[in-house]
């Protein structure tokens, strides 16, 4: 067969299973081996509710450019899966390639593609009858090999990741790549257009999930509690925690961070609550339903000013949504949830160095502001592997805040108060029960500057407007937006968290049309004050955003002068997927020339 | 430490004790939260034996919103105005017996003395100490035909044993026990409480005998009181964790925060 114009380090490769088949160990081997040859590579899984038996596909993109979307169209399809079999072929592109597996039986009507067929289950029994259905997806990791020509020893040492030290494992699996690429190189009278080569590697990257880098990040924050209540996608930032506590936090004598799985989210708040109000580094993980239940509490932080610290790694809502798709849908909430007026600080990280860096930060800032600090990442960036050059040590001492240690330190503030202001920046000093000095006064209930009960109208006003001042003087404290400003102002495009991913692509579609785009990544809430010098600086500016209402755009055109709000404009869009560049780019296009 | 917000103490407890188990923690509640809106954070707790004074103030009806039946009202019960209570009760104690509570007991807040030494030896207690304290609520439910008023308490209560306090500082005072039939329980902190009997098959070490003379005293329409069940072998919340011997937020920032060293190890076993 011919070859076409060649393809090296680009390409876009599906691959569709059932879940529960044991190809999530198949599809990171294939990712890891191009990682270790230095292929700018990402993968996105995208897995179903569910135990074992609903659709799953991994999208595999290799591109020179970096770019990390899914893409627009599939390059190379894999097809495992019975049950989506027919679909997964419809959908094709003509000139396609099809790897399939032949056993499965089912027609494969494209005469328009390349179709390689293969009998993966037939060739994985005979090496293993019991493990034959999991060890039938490492033919299709051969057949991959085959076609993209990943080197051997990348393989190798992909495998060795993926099976850390279980001998057997690798021999198995290794056996069953090596017999699919055998397979595919005597049967498949084709040269595939699409190549992988080797580059040159930083040694010192590696791939990591943000969910990880998060839990690591605030191990290295002195976390001292850990309460969470399991759920779809945060679960593995607890269990990172508490797979690294032995190595990392141990002293000669025991565990220097408490870990307890909570009876629920709201308990699991509850725990933070009361380590923070007891001068300990609290934190738990969730995800939106979760924020929802302990909206009670936060609440509760807010008025009686407690730090904590709560990671919302968010999935598709309303309700119960889609658990294992992504979404910037909770931000709106996180900005001001519980009833009552409030208002929080956010982090939002969009990359794994800064899940870790806000990891650690977070702790310092709920103590410095006595506050709620809430972390907000996405199914996306949180379960998915992301490039990194190895996380950096923190590079602050830690900041404990306003804490009155002492009866000194206690007379040495005139006439004393639990929430006298006594700086002027809106937040007075606490003391901590056990200290053995007297005031350990906190109310959820109206209270004055002493933290005695009070409906004083003029006292539960002037409550108020502290804390809003307080939460306000945060804005200059938090991480500042990452702006790249182009020297023509004609678009600015403001977005946050896991959209980094794609909008280096949307960048170069809008900028492949001759408009010239500076972006400005926001990372924190209250918004920072460059953020509004942004939207001064150019013609126009789009809000970029991965939720259907556009929660970001509403909080700016809240807070924002109303001269500024008719330049700037909602691009709002979510489906459940990743963020795909070609798809934001049109609207955003859209909204520029006016449609 | 006394706890000024409502429904949540459990939790909240349960954080502090985590990263300072050498606070000691009393916490009042109602029966409208532990039986209703903080029934699961009350289980749990229990559940971990958290090291706490867990007291109820037991009334039956809920007083700040003006008097609405509670989960602890007894069936057959009647407040001052409404219909009779048809529904089943939850017995707060029988329930954290039920859940393995290392300290369980009922009293009524009319009986001072037995009160004030429960408590006494519920702060002597190393695990989460239960009290259920009949406190008839004035205002709603204080007439006759209501089980928890003063009147029907003082007439129904099945009082198990005469109590007293006796604390490891100063043995000999407050004794006011006579000689004779008589035994004595070992605090964690070294103090007593002795029982002089009354109800001679009371047995505070056995499950089976603490639900019996709850289940017995419910289904003749009365009250038992005194110490239902004790067992201070049950290891508390913090025992299962182990946490280093120093309360966590006495620990410095460099115990705190792993070495530089240690996290070029991390990004290493990446790679």
């Amino acid at each position: 067969m011919k070859v076409m114009g060649k393809k090296i380090n680009d390409f876009i490769v599906n691959v569709a299973t059932a879940n529960g088949t044991g190809s999530q160990s198949s599809n990171l081997i294939i990712l890891q081996s191009l990682f270790e040859m230095g292929v700018p590579v990402s993968g996105k899984n995208l897995f179903p509710s569910n135990i074992s038996g609903l659709p799953t596909w991994f999208i595999i993109r290799a591109s020179e450019e970096g770019y990390q979307a899914p893409g627009d169209k599939t390059d190379i399809q894999v097809i495992m899966n019975k049950d989506t079999w027919i679909n997964d072929l419809e959908k094709l592109e003509e000139g396609s390639i099809v790897v399939y597996n032949e056993d499965v039986r089912l027609p494969v009507d494209r005469e328009d593609c390349i179709l390689l067929g293969m009998p993966m289950t037939k060739m994985a029994r005979k090496i293993n009858a019991k493990l034959g259905k999991l060890i039938a997806n490492m033919y299709y990791v051969g057949a991959l090999a085959h076609l993209l020509k990943i080197e051997d020893w990348a393989l190798n040492r992909a495998l060795e990741s993926q099976f850390k030290g279980k001998e057997k494992a690798i021999q198995l699996n290794l056996q069953a790549i090596n017999e699919g690429k055998e397979f595919a190189e005597k049967n498949w009278d084709y040269e595939c257009q699409y190549r992988s080569e080797k580059r040159e590697k930083d040694p010192n990257t590696f791939l990591v999930e943000g969910n990880e880098a998060i839990a690591l990040g605030s191990i290295y924050g002195g976390i001292s509690m850990l309460s969470w209540y399991p759920i779809t996608p945060s679960s593995s930032v607890a269990e990172s925690v508490i797979k690294w506590l032995p190595e990392l936090r141990m002293k000669e004598d025991g565990l220097t961070c408490a870990v307890i799985q909570a009876e629920d989210e709201l308990a699991a708040a509850g725990m933070v609550l009361g380590s923070g109000w007891a001068g300990g580094r609290g934190m738990t993980c969730t995800s939106g339903p979760g924020i929802s239940l302990m909206s009670e509490f936060i609440g509760l932080f807010y008025f009686s000013e407690v730090p904590g610290v709560i990671w919302d790694v968010n999935r598709v809502g309303p309700s119960t949504g889609l658990p294992t798709r992504t979404q910037q849908g909770d931000l709106s909430m996180l900005y001001e949830a519980s009833h009552g007026d409030t208002q929080h600080i956010v982090l939002i990280p969009g990359t794994v160095d800064e899940c870790f860096e806000f990891g650690w930060k977070a702790f310092d800032i709920a103590e410095r502001f006595q506050t709620i600090v809430f972390g907000f990442s996405d199914l996306d960036l949180g379960m998915n592997r992301w490039v990194t050059e190895g996380f950096k040590y923190p590079d602050l001492p830690m900041d404990r805040g306003k804490i009155i240690r002492n009866q000194d330190e206690l007379d040495a503030i005139p006439n004393y108060g639990r929430y006298r202001d006594v700086d002027g920046d809106g937040i007075a000093y606490r003391t901590l029960p056990g200290s053995g000095i007297d005031p350990i006064l906190y109310r959820g209930t109206g209270h004055d500057e002493d933290g005695i009960y009070s409906e004083d109208p003029e006292v539960y006003h002037s409550t108020m407007a502290r804390l809003r001042k307080k939460i306000d003087g945060s804005r200059s404290y938090l991480p500042s937006p990452i702006v790249r400003e182009e020297s023509v102002k004609d678009i600015g495009v403001i977005f946050y968290g896991s959209m980094e991913n794609t909008i280096v692509e949307i960048d170069d579609i809008l900028e492949e049309t001759g408009l010239s785009v500076s972006t400005c990544r926001v990372r924190a809430l209250p918004l920072h004050n460059e953020v509004e010098d942004f939207v001064r600086k150019h013609e126009k500016t789009i809000v970029l955003e991965i939720n259907r209402d556009g929660q970001l755009f509403g909080i700016i055109r809240k807070e924002f002068p109303v001269d500024l709000i008719p330049k700037i404009h909602s691009v709002s869009y979510s489906d459940g997927m990743p963020p795909r560049a070609r798809v934001y780019a049109e609207k955003i296009l859209k909204i520029i020339n006016g449609d | 430490m006394y706890l000024k917000w409502k429904n949540l103490k459990p939790s909240v407890t349960t954080g502090a004790n985590m990263v300072n188990k050498d606070l000691s923690f009393l916490a009042v509640s109602g029966d409208g939260d532990t039986a209703s809106i903080g029934v699961g954070q009350f289980i749990h707790a229990i559940r971990r034996n958290l090291d706490m004074v867990y007291i109820v103030e037991n009334n039956g009806v809920y007083g700040l919103t003006k008097g609405q039946y509670s989960a602890t009202v007894e069936r057959g019960s009647k407040k001052k105005k409404g219909a009779t209570n048809l529904q089943a009760p939850i017995d707060l104690c029988a329930m954290a017996i039920n859940l393995g509570c290392s300290f369980v007991a009922r009293s009524f807040s009319g009986s001072k003395k037995q009160l004030t030494a429960l408590i006494k030896a519920a702060m002597s207690h190393r695990g989460m100490a239960f009290i259920d304290v009949i406190s008839p609520c004035v205002t709603f439910a204080n007439n006759d035909e209501s089980y928890k008023s003063y009147n029907y308490v003082k007439a129904n209560d099945e009082v198990l044993h005469i109590l007293d306090y006796i604390p490891h500082f100063s043995p000999l005072e407050e004794v006011d026990v006579p000689e004779g039939e008589f035994s004595e329980v070992s605090l964690f902190d070294g103090s007593t409480l002795r029982l002089e009997t009354l109800a001679s098959d009371h047995d505070y070490t056995s499950v089976v005998s603490a639900l019996s003379a709850i289940h017995e005293a419910e289904q003749a329409d009365r009250h038992v009181t005194g110490l239902l069940y004790y067992d201070p072998e049950v290891p508390t919340a913090t025992d299962t964790l182990e946490l280093c011997e120093t309360p966590l937020v006495e620990l410095s920032e460099e115990i705190l925060r792993p070495s530089l060293e240690s996290l070029d190890k991390v990004n290493s076993s990446f790679r």
